[in-house]
């Protein structure tokens, strides 16, 4: 049964959310966050295959939930500082923050907070806030996730890409000479991300189904990485037919499992089993 | 066997060089790890260029539909004789093969063939580089989610917005040259200034005339009138301004030009908005107008964001500054904001504006919800919205009438609730009691017969018993805006509407069996305001006499302070 939960309740967790199973021999951690995209709380486990980048995501942040950043307010002095994935960076002030180099500065683009800083020759540059309350890959970055695959320089096919919240980190830390795929069914949404899309050179926005992926194939190149955020009960399959396409030889993919939507009626360790 | 591989540039054509490799599907993976041993393995036979964007894009949106473009068919036919064609997509396959008699192959080895080509495309397709590739890539991305997302360049509201602001500044443009040119030609001839009120007139009698010695001999008949034709010509003679060269003149009658041609624009802009306004907020536009609904827009940023507004913020979109005021200081709130311009509100009564404004808002609401996000264009909704609100209007005034116009039948004029009307002077907590011999004569009444009409009929006292504690509450509010009255800037009559009407529309909307619980909470309080007043007044009445009598005398009151 799915529980049902109104958004924007994202904001009584603290950042450093609940942690279920500290699975210290594989190195991973999940975050049971609790997110606003219309499904309740659940707990994920961190499975196998360190070599395919298969990672049990736990429920970040979805859309509509309110910030649960209290911390990062106007004026604050903040001190940039490399995070262990490339290209992703930790404010340090009073709170910490996650943040990511902003490839358009000036702009929000979900209305997140920036962050500028003058470097050592003068120029300013901004980073943008990463909220993870509400992108996945941003609350699996601070619960410490070995190794996301995304990299500055790096091609990705971003399935599931929704308004471009999160597609807009991504971009952000693949910089410009790095692509990302976004691949989105939703007309609503598609608006959102086309949007965002043209004030960012390097995110190809498709608005198509992830499941044909032979209806994109003139678009997309050889990719990286798989991100895949679908929330479909064929999620596995979708994955598999769109490396099957793009995925180079030794490519890696990460991918986010709702239990609930594995099949709403199993326990979630047998989902994601 | 040929391979079709589709790239955002164009459509490549591949042969196979080594068809023996294509059995071991596994190993063919290895094969393409390398650009020298792939091309080993296919080669490039034929590469067709999409000319624009236009023609990639037909192509690829003909690939989504599994289908064949022109381009495709003059392609395969060409370079394609006689050999297999292996494809990634099996219903392409048989549309190629129903179409060009070709056949199709879509397997394993198709699909690893494919990946390895991929990987390897700048290499195999020499005039193809990967910094090539990519804008092509992006340019074809967006105009296919352009296309699919069916974004029509007619629904823009940016043009709107854009258009409404040019809108503005040309006025304040216009208005500046044509002082301007007053000034100036003023220094030549003053009295013109005075005689001319119209700006587009001075410049066309300026440029017409030049120096005003000509002014005798030039007929003005199309830009003036006869009276002040004739005005201008006698001043002419006796004017004293100085004279001017003709260098000078020539100046300012190119700045007369200028005030003339802008004005011709603006009234072009305003047309252009107008048909656009149409075209994208059909609804919006019969309920309000075009300018109104134009500057809504513009207020509100884009359509999309004003259809996520509920109606009451539409009511006072441009009052921001008197609603948070109101809010602060806790006054009430302004009636109407951008909505007061528009003819329906404009049209109302200034006791109803308020009524009006709110039933406009609300349907404007709707109007463009309906616009913003349905689909259909045509204007039906807001037409039909625009004759029920009238009829509302037509309604409430023909209630105001009959009110006033009094009861035929003689019996108790029932005051209806009406907590802000103003009675008694204002500074007083109760108006003063004096004897007032004219509210005998109003309809006949005594006060004896009226308060044995009241203890008889309960329910029907519910109206009067609610405007006596009303009435103590008004009062206080009077005075409350009476000292302050200094602060308002806001709309004239905002705040004697809101009295007036909130009062009338709350007597008229309350439904039976509220009005009723209202009736027996008024009982009560009504005896405590009794109470009050007799403490307070010189001479003693029976308690329900004393609430009608007041009334009557403040309704007595306020006719005269409205007479004044």
């Amino acid at each position: 049964m799915r529980p049902s939960m109104s958004r924007g309740l994202a904001a009584d967790h603290g950042r450093g959310a609940s942690r279920t199973h500290n699975n210290a021999g594989r190195g991973g951690r999940n975050n049971a966050g609790r997110g606003g995209r219309g499904g309740g709380a659940f707990r994920a486990q961190n499975i196998a295959g360190r070599g395919l980048g298969v990672r049990g995501r736990g429920r970040g942040g979805g859309r509509g939930g309110a910030s649960g950043r209290g911390g990062m307010r106007g004026g604050n002095k903040a001190v940039i500082i490399p995070h262990r994935h490339e290209g992703v960076f930790i404010a340090k002030s009073k709170d910490d923050a996650l943040v990511t180099k902003s490839m358009v500065p000036g702009d929000s683009v979900y209305n997140e907070k920036r962050i500028s800083v003058q470097n050592e020759d003068g120029a300013k540059v901004e980073y943008r806030v990463w909220n993870p309350f509400r992108s996945k890959l941003g609350a699996a970055i601070q619960e410490g996730i070995d190794n996301i695959w995304i990299a500055p320089g790096a091609r990705v096919l971003y399935l599931g890409a929704a308004s471009g919240t999160s597609v807009s980190h991504v971009s952000d830390i693949v910089g410009p000479t790095g692509v990302v795929y976004a691949v989105e069914f939703s007309q609503r949404s598609g608006r959102d991300l086309v949007n965002m899309a043209k004030k960012r050179a390097n995110v190809i926005p498709i608005i198509e189904d992830a499941r044909h992926p032979s209806k994109y194939r003139m678009l997309v190149g050889m990719v990286d990485v798989i991100f895949s955020d679908v929330a479909q009960p064929d999620q596995a399959r979708i994955l598999a037919l769109n490396a099957a396409y793009f995925l180079k030889t030794g490519g890696h993919f990460v991918l986010s499992i709702k239990a609930n939507c594995i099949d709403s009626t199993l326990p979630c360790r047998q989902s994601i089993r | 066997m040929l391979l079709l591989f589709e790239t955002p540039g164009g459509f490549a054509l591949f042969k196979v060089l080594d068809e023996g490799k294509l059995s071991k599907v596994e190993d063919l993976g290895k094969e393409f790890s390398s650009p020298d041993s792939a091309r080993k393995v296919v080669k490039l036979k034929a590469f067709s260029k999409f000319e624009n964007t236009a023609e990639a894009l037909e192509a690829a949106t003909k690939i989504i539909e599994s289908s064949t473009s022109k381009g495709l068919r003059k392609f395969l036919r060409a370079n394609c004789d006689g050999e297999m064609l292996g494809v990634a997509d099996s219903k392409l396959g048989n549309a190629i093969k129903d179409k060009l008699k070709i056949e199709c192959v879509h397997n394993n080895s198709v699909m690893e063939l494919m990946r390895g080509v991929r990987s390897q495309l700048t290499e195999l397709i020499s005039g193809l580089a990967t910094q090539d590739l990519a804008p092509m890539s992006l340019g074809l991305s967006h105009s296919l989610s352009r296309y699919k997302l069916k974004f029509s360049p007619d629904k823009v509201d940016t043009m709107i917005i854009q258009a409404i602001g040019l809108l503005d500044d040309l006025d304040k443009e216009l208005n500046t040259y044509a002082m301007r040119v007053r000034e100036w030609y003023g220094w030549h001839f003053p009295e013109l200034a005075k005689i001319i009120q119209d700006n587009i007139h001075y410049a066309k009698v300026v440029k017409l005339m030049g120096c005003r010695d000509n002014a005798a001999k030039l007929d003005f008949s199309e830009i003036l009138t006869e009276e002040v034709e004739a005005e201008l010509k006698e001043a002419a003679v006796i004017s004293m301004g100085s004279d001017v060269s003709d260098v000078d003149l020539m100046n300012i009658k190119e700045l007369c030009d200028q005030v003339l041609s802008l004005s011709e624009y603006r009234a072009q802009l305003y047309d252009y908005l107008k048909s656009r306004m149409n075209t994208i907020a059909p609804n919006l536009t019969a309920l309000v107008g075009e300018l109104v609904g134009a500057r809504l827009i513009a207020h509100g940023g884009s359509l999309l964001n004003l259809a996520k507004q509920p109606g009451s913020t539409i009511q006072i979109l441009g009052a921001e500054k008197a609603l948070f005021r109101a809010l602060k200081t806790k006054h009430a709130t302004p009636k109407y904001g951008l909505l007061y311009h528009a003819s329906l509100v404009g049209q109302a009564p200034p006791k109803m504006k308020g009524k009006i404004s709110r039933s406009l808002a609300a349907k404007s609401a709707l109007a463009i919800r309906y616009d913003a996000l349905g689909d259909s264009q045509d204007d039906s909704m807001g037409v039909e919205n625009r004759l029920k609100l009238e009829a509302r209007l037509r309604n409430l005034e023909g209630k105001e009438l009959g009110r006033s116009a009094g009861s035929a039948k003689g019996k108790p004029k029932i005051e209806a609730y009406d907590k802000d009307r103003k009675k008694g002077a204002g500074g007083l907590i109760t108006p003063a009691k004096t004897y007032n011999p004219s509210a005998d004569a109003v309809l006949g009444q005594t006060p004896d017969s009226t308060t044995r009409k009241f203890e008889v009929e309960s329910l029907s006292a519910e109206e009067p018993a609610k405007e006596a504690p009303a009435s103590g509450k008004e009062k206080k509010e009077k005075t409350k805006k009476k000292k302050k009255t200094d602060e308002e800037t806001t709309v004239p009559g905002e705040r004697n509407g809101t009295a007036e009407q909130d009062g009338k529309g709350e007597a008229k909307k309350k439904k039976k069996h509220q009005a009723e619980n209202d009736g027996v909470q008024n009982k009560d309080e009504n005896a405590e305001e009794g109470g009050k007043k007799k403490k307070k007044r010189k001479h003693s009445e029976a308690e329900q006499e004393e609430s009608e009598m007041p009334s009557k005398k403040k309704e007595k009151k306020k006719k005269r302070k409205n007479e004044d």
